[in-house]
């Protein structure tokens, strides 16, 4: 596959992805990464590493973190083509439905759906937490971090950056 | 603030610079809870909407699909300056802060094959992973009293953990038994 088509592909692919993105990009980390290395895109240790670097950037993570996916696929073309497609159509309905907004602010049926979504966006969460554990899991070492990460998460009030930052911390005192 | 004391209550027309300048902001301080950030800046600092606005804006947002910090942000930037507004707001929360990532993120990428790093990489990506799946589970408390969103979030995690489905055909499969089961719910509470 050359780089345009290769571009082509996963631009399309993370645009149909990010316009049913309930709940946030974090729903579709198992879909895009069954994708990306189904094509031999990427290696699983690859993607893990683009979620590790994304998460400690300030700002728009999952943005980047398929921009990286894109670099590698195909340059800066392609980086910017993923980009594109993470948030464009999101940004598109939010316009509309922002505009439209008074006119089904009031229905019943909005609360329906939401409480009808919720629980499928947080099992999707929790999904995408667990095949990025598999992704980067190099050991029962990196097992143990993320299930000590999940506790602290759950048990604690701690900025949740301290947590990422003691997990690389680990990692680098050569503990994986 | 008396910064922000005129702009959204006169006519004044809040210019797009403001826009970009605010969601910048707010994007460099969002490690992890960007909506916090969102909130400050919008509701408390620069009075672009109030707090009733602001809840209704983010229920909007938490209906449709995408980040719903970036729903946020279209938002305001349409309310004050509409099309143009909104594209300066999103411009401003991406923009620099994707072109600095991308270009240190690359770098440090690129150097992977080094030892040490790719340590520290495995070690965060693993407690990344961890942090996700208490997001999750916190999300899930305030359900955990109705037994048939637990079973639909059970469906939804294993639906995509355990099987290669892609996830278009999971939410086709799941979410109209589960709204449907969520009307039903709220029909019957009635």
């Amino acid at each position: 596959m050359n780089s345009s088509s290769a571009t082509l592909a996963l631009a399309a692919h993370l645009a149909v992805l990010s316009s049913i993105s309930f709940g946030g990009f974090p729903t579709v980390l198992p879909d895009v990464h069954d994708f990306a290395v189904a094509k031999g895109w990427v290696s699983d240790h690859e993607f893990a590493n683009f979620f590790a670097v994304s998460q400690v950037m300030p700002g728009p993570n999952m943005i980047l973190m398929m921009s990286f996916l894109g670099l590698k696929v195909a340059g800066i073309p392609g980086a910017i083509a993923s980009a594109l497609a993470t948030f464009g159509p999101p940004c598109a309905m939010y316009y509309l439905s922002y505009r439209l907004w008074d006119r089904f602010r009031n229905m019943p049926w909005q609360r329906i759906v939401r409480r009808g979504l919720a629980p499928l966006t947080i099992g999707l969460v929790i999904a995408g937490g667990y095949v990025m554990a598999r992704s980067a899991a190099v050991g029962w070492q990196s097992v143990a971090i993320t299930a000590a990460a999940v506790v602290l998460m759950l048990g604690t009030r701690l900025n949740p950056l301290w947590i990422l930052i003691a997990g690389g911390v680990l990692g680098g005192l050569g503990l994986l | 603030m008396l910064e922000a004391r005129k702009s959204s209550s006169s006519g004044d027309r809040v210019p797009l610079s403001a826009l970009f300048i605010g969601f910048l902001r707010v994007s460099l301080s969002g490690f992890g809870g960007g909506l916090v950030w969102a909130r400050r800046v919008v509701v408390e600092q620069r009075r672009w909407m109030d707090e009733q606005e602001f809840a209704e804006t983010l229920t909007l947002c938490q209906l449709m699909p995408g980040p719903n910090i970036v729903g946020i942000t279209v938002c305001v930037g349409a309310k004050l300056r509409g099309a143009l507004g909104a594209i300066s707001a999103v411009a401003g929360f991406i923009l620099v802060p994707w072109t600095v990532g991308l270009t240190i993120g690359g770098i440090v990428l690129r150097s992977a094959e080094i030892a040490v790093l790719q340590s520290v990489l495995s070690g965060l990506s693993a407690s990344a992973a961890g942090l996700l799946i208490g997001t999750g589970l916190r999300l899930l408390m305030p359900h955990r009293s109705r037994r048939t969103a637990l079973l639909f979030a059970g469906l939804a995690f294993a639906g995509m953990a355990f099987t290669r489905l892609p996830l278009p055909i999971v939410l086709l499969a799941l979410a109209p038994v589960s709204i449907a089961v969520a009307g039903l719910e709220s029909a019957r509470a009635q």
